[in-house]
């Protein structure tokens, strides 16, 4: 039996988004931005998803006077992500 | 990018690819390598021929007061300049490697200036293994063979160079700074120009 793929992270976008924040401690907005070459409006929305679902934590601050936001993963999120990824496995190797 | 549907292969790809080139935006271009290794080799040249021409005194004040130091503050500003130009979060990766080098960059300097008559015929054999650990930790972070076996390479000369007469310290360090800093920092430099 296969187990469901989680909904959260079964999409490009917020898949990309916690794939950087596995490597990173800290990222904010416009290094994210910068990497996925996503539009700021569609990062916006699936970050909020990603934080509501716990997978991440936001953190918005002011640096020189502009706003910034940066963001990390969570304990919840890094398990799901690995979980996601086991599940991915399955689907790819049955046998393992 | 705003794909929602993923097979597992592409799911698996797309991590892969991601973090693969996030990882790769945090590595070192070779640029400080090259340059501390020039470093050590002109500082051990000045001192080679200074001691043939009997001014080994002057060495000390290259050594001490220009170059090292020098060195160290061109490292701290091309760091900073680079997180800052490049927009960089920090990584596990490369807080280890910042702060060991640091670490390590900082002992060598104590030990060169304070502790040289304790360690005597020993300064250079130890300056070059824990040279030589840097560059192997380097390497093995980010997966870049030349540069461990350029570490392992110095470790080797650092092991070597006690079983040589102090005259030749010198050349061992001038090898050990070829063999282990500029030729892995020139080809890092070149695999990094390849890639982008």
């Amino acid at each position: 039996m296969f187990n469901d793929l989680d909904p959260i992270l079964h999409s490009q976008l917020r898949l990309s988004i916690v794939s950087i924040l596995m490597t990173v401690d800290k990222a904010n907005f416009s290094f994210i931005k910068e990497s996925t070459k996503a539009a700021a409006g569609n990062i916006s929305i699936q970050i909020s998803k990603l934080q509501e679902a716990g997978y991440i934590k936001v953190e918005k601050t002011f640096r020189n006077n502009y706003p910034n936001t940066s963001v990390s993963i969570t304990s919840k999120g890094r398990k799901a992500f690995e979980d996601y990824v086991n599940d991915l496995k399955q689907y790819i190797n049955p046998r393992k | 990018m705003d794909k929602t549907t993923l097979t597992p292969e592409e799911s698996l790809l797309l991590i892969a690819k991601t973090i693969d080139e996030t990882k790769k935006r945090f590595e070192e271009n070779g640029h400080i390598i090259i340059l501390w290794g020039i470093l050590t080799f002109t500082v051990f040249l000045s001192q080679y021929i200074l001691v043939l021409m009997g001014l080994y005194k002057v060495f000390d004040i290259i050594w001490t007061t220009i170059l090292f130091p020098l060195g160290a503050i061109y490292t701290f500003i091309y760091v900073r300049k680079n997180v800052k130009k490049k927009n960089l979060p920090k990584t596990i990766i490369a807080r280890i490697i910042g702060t060991m080098g640091w670490a390590i960059g900082a002992n060598l300097m104590i030990l060169g200036f304070i502790f040289r008559h304790q360690l005597g015929q020993a300064i250079a054999p130890v300056f070059l293994i824990l040279l030589a650990l840097l560059i192997i930790i380097t390497g093995t972070s980010i997966k870049f063979k030349p540069l461990i076996i350029g570490g392992v390479l110095l470790n080797l000369i650092g092991l070597g160079t006690f079983f040589l007469n102090m005259d030749y310290h010198g050349l061992s360090m001038m090898l050990g700074s070829v063999v282990g800093l500029i030729i892995p920092g020139i080809l890092l430099n070149k695999a990094k120009k390849e890639h982008v």
